[in-house]
């Protein structure tokens, strides 16, 4: 490799113990996982849901789907800013040329994003959901778009933690796409996400029918939900072994050797893997089980936390070639740290009221808004 | 130019100016709508005034397309094209300024809550609780432009942060006020331009009196962002307002850029009073059409100033729009800039015939193409000594530069030139970079030689 190719370091200290920007990075990721697999995953059963017009039952999931990913996808985009902000404190030398290499593509996923929105709004306001019948185009054009952001990611982090690629890329930028790892990784995540909006969806319909609201309707959506995180997360379980093969030698053994603090989360997303595939391939009928799908669904959130901290670990393990002997300034503003983690109590705090006050002030008529 | 560089046939700065103006305007009207349209609902649950409440309702789905969207997804752009485009300066200010940025964003969650909340409950939960609901929306934008102003300012004026380095010593700068009183006033006159939209779609009979109710808006925000104009303009540095004011302006370009934003803000207010507040019938879409392309000049002449004031910085008197930083100029010259530049150095070994063509990419392309945008063949004389003279009086200029008194604003007028970052490198980097532009100019209508 030829490491001159990786920037000089901003002499500018970093505001804070490099650990924290770890940890921020790390659970930011995590939450805009959950956001973003609702958008992507979502977005693709919502589209196959219209394939052959649909039956009803398929139809009224698209529109559920969709009618959660009018906010989903505006939380996507927002939670998706601080990992943006972060991993630009930490590792700005290997991130930007990597968005540069790349620059086009990475410039097109904001209007790929914007397109995805926008079309996605037009199947609400002028699809199925408004009109009764029809949108899946408007669905499948935001699926695919989705999809498309997905591969400028994956293109983007891999070529940030292989500088000694850089060379290459920047004069073949799509042999990006002949990397090992590239395709398993893009799979990883949308099997994922896949996976996740299956398993909210199945949730949700398993409450309503519980609650004896439309019980036939969401009966059969629950039932064909189940299916969708089933066979996700079998391909999965699969697909996460392939990828752990095809990782660089280097990665690999430094996940194996890492002692507890890698093998730990490795092996138990491993195990919940697994473990969720048992509990999935155990309910024929999840409406009569509505514990045991909300458990499920607690241990894929629990799965994608766990994947998000093995994610970093790699991530590390690729550069720590490129970053022996960096050190990064570091000049702490704890005062600022703390207004922000004070400001962001409190800002949680306003959500929930506000969602509780939306909850718990109902009217109609003269007297609603 | 420690960074590769990404070629854009328009020129990155193009680029930048129509993504951040994009985003600017939708930004703006996020957040003056948010207190146009609480106050308007607020009044009409108080007056019980259906056609306010409608106003209100319209200006929300607006507010939901064009905001929560646009203006979100535009915002992530503006980062995506500075890193592209600039990435040494993000870097920077994301190392000075990340905390502000994290405050910014917890504000901007509670923003997009509130926003999606609101525009999802119309008719569903009860007034008062509809109205906390805006009333939280606005709090919440206007704090996140509270925070963003003072990173924005920054830029243009450092103040004492050049010395101490103290977040707040940046943050609060000597720009931060006035610029967040213009700002406010944008916000109000963006407000308005938006709604008149939402307004045009209402009963006729109903539409002067909200034309007229927005033109008071209209008139209150023109009246403050004028006021912030003039105190942002004072507020500047002496070095940086010759450039533009005064009998004499440096600049002639920024000069005419500053009587257009001024005429267009006029502009917008004769437009408003006739036909908002003295013909408010006539208040229809091409009216609101022609208030929006005023305010809309206003503000994208105003951005066009405080960028072209700032040159040749990204961040004043710190790091200058190629990413050179003003102490690293020692260094550079002694031991050239392709001892930096990566990329440029293995391209520069692999074929010693582009060294000269690297010290142009890593120094210069941030800001000049090759026969685009700032073209620089056109600019160039035809004369490989004179080029090298011309270089030699920039070379000359960084050393001006560095022996200032840190700390002080460049007095830039006493530069020879006071727009262009200074040549920075070896003598021998400075004589290859003169034969490659020596070639471009006797090569015309020639591409990029390879």
């Amino acid at each position: 490799m030829n490491p001159s190719l990786v920037p000089a370091l901003d002499p500018t200290p970093i505001p804070g113990p490099a650990w924290l920007f770890h940890v921020l990075l790390v659970f930011t990721f995590f939450l805009h996982a959950l956001f973003m697999n609702l958008a992507l995953g979502g977005t693709l059963i919502a589209a196959f849901a219209h394939l052959g017009g649909g039956s009803p039952a398929r139809l009224a999931l698209a529109r559920r789907l969709m009618g959660v990913n009018g906010y989903g996808i505006s939380f996507a985009i927002t939670t998706g800013i601080a990992p943006l902000l972060f991993v630009q404190v930490l590792y700005q030398q290997y991130f930007y040329p990597a968005t540069i290499l790349i620059g086009e593509m990475w410039l097109l996923l904001v209007a790929f994003l914007m397109l995805g929105y926008y079309a996605v709004y037009l199947y609400k306001f002028r699809g199925a959901p408004a009109r009764g019948t029809g949108g899946g185009g408007w669905l499948a054009v935001a699926a695919v778009l989705f999809l498309a952001i997905a591969m400028v990611h994956v293109a983007v982090h891999l070529i940030h933690v292989q500088p000694a690629t850089w060379a290459r890329i920047a004069a073949r930028p799509w042999s990006i796409l002949a990397d090992p790892t590239y395709f398993p990784r893009l799979l990883h995540f949308v099997l994922a996400a896949l996976g996740f909006s299956a398993l909210v969806m199945t949730w949700w319909a398993v409450r309503q029918a519980g609650a004896g609201r439309d019980v036939e309707l969401n009966t059969a959506i629950a039932s064909h939900t189940w299916k969708w995180a089933i066979v996700t997360t079998l391909l999965q379980v699969v697909d996460g072994f392939v990828l752990l093969m095809v990782l660089p030698r280097d990665v690999l053994i430094g996940l194996m050797r890492g002692g507890a603090a890698t093998l730990f989360p490795l092996g138990l997303s491993v195990l919940l893997g697994l473990g969720l595939l048992m509990m999935l391939a155990r309910v024929g009928n999840p409406v009569a089980k509505p514990g045991l799908v909300t458990g499920t669904l607690g241990g894929m959130i629990l799965t994608i936390a766990v994947m998000a901290i093995t994610r970093h670990q790699v991530r590390e393990l690729y550069l720590a070639p490129a970053s022996a002997g960096s050190v990064i300034p570091v000049a702490p503003q704890w005062g600022n740290f703390f207004l922000f983690v004070l400001l962001l109590l409190a800002g949680l705090a306003t959500a929930a009221y506000m969602i509780r006050l939306v909850m718990t002030s109902p009217a109609a008529g003269r007297e609603a808004a | 130019m420690d960074y590769p560089v990404w070629d854009v046939a328009i020129g990155g700065s193009i680029l930048m100016a129509v993504v951040a103006i994009t985003h600017v305007i939708v930004s703006h009207f996020a957040v003056g709508g948010g207190l146009v349209i609480a106050v308007t609902e607020t009044l009409a649950v108080k007056r019980n005034d259906p056609h306010l409440r409608e106003l209100a309702r319209r200006s929300s789905l607006v507010l939901i397309l064009v905001s929560t969207v646009f203006g979100a997804i535009s915002g992530v752009g503006i980062w995506v094209v500075a890193g592209l485009i600039s990435p040494a300066a993000i870097a920077a200010l994301i190392r000075n300024y990340v905390w502000g940025w994290a405050i910014e964003w917890v504000f901007f969650i509670v923003e997009l809550l509130a926003a999606l909340l609101y525009f999802a409950t119309w008719q569903k939960i009860t007034k008062q609780a509809h109205l906390a609901l805006i009333w939280i929306y606005f709090i919440a934008a206007y704090a996140s432009l509270v925070i963003i102003n003072g990173i924005i300012t920054f830029m243009l004026t450092p103040g004492s942060w050049l010395t101490t380095r103290a977040f707040w010593d940046g943050f609060f700068n000597p720009t931060y006020w006035p610029g967040l009183v213009l700002r406010t006033g944008i916000t109000l006159i963006m407000a308005t331009a938006f709604m008149l939209l939402a307004a045009t779609r209402l009963q006729a009979g109903e539409r002067p009196r909200i034309a007229r109710y927005l033109g008071l808006w209209l008139v209150a925000g023109i009246a403050i962002a004028y006021a912030g104009f003039r105190w942002w303009e004072g507020a500047l540095p002496d070095a940086v307002r010759t450039l533009f004011l005064g009998e004499t302006p440096k600049l002639a370009t920024l000069a005419a850029t500053r009587h257009f934003l001024l005429w267009s803000l006029t502009a917008a207010l004769g437009l408003g009073v006739v036909f908002l507040l003295a013909v408010p019938r006539a208040a229809r879409l091409v009216p609101a059409l022609l208030i929006m392309a005023a305010a809309f000049a206003f503000f994208g002449g105003y951005e066009r100033l405080r960028e072209g004031v700032r040159k040749p910085f990204l961040i004043h008197d710190y790091m200058f729009s190629n990413g050179v930083r003003v102490d690293e100029i020692p260094a550079l010259n002694t031991n050239g800039i392709l001892s930096r530049a990566g990329f440029g150095a293995a391209a520069a070994a692999a074929d010693p015939g582009v060294h000269g063509r690297e010290i142009f990419r890593a120094q210069c392309a941030s800001c000049h193409t090759i026969d685009g945008y700032q073209g620089i063949r056109k600019l160039l004389p035809d004369d490989a000594g004179m080029i090298a003279g011309v270089l030699g009086v920039m070379r000359t200029q960084g050393e001006t530069i560095v022996a200032l008194p840190p700390g002080r604003p460049i007095d830039k007028s006493q530069l020879d030139y006071p727009f262009m970052p200074p040549f920075v490198g070896t003598e021998a980097e400075l004589e290859s970079l003169a034969q490659y532009l020596a070639g471009l100019a006797a090569a015309p209508g020639a591409a990029l030689a390879e």
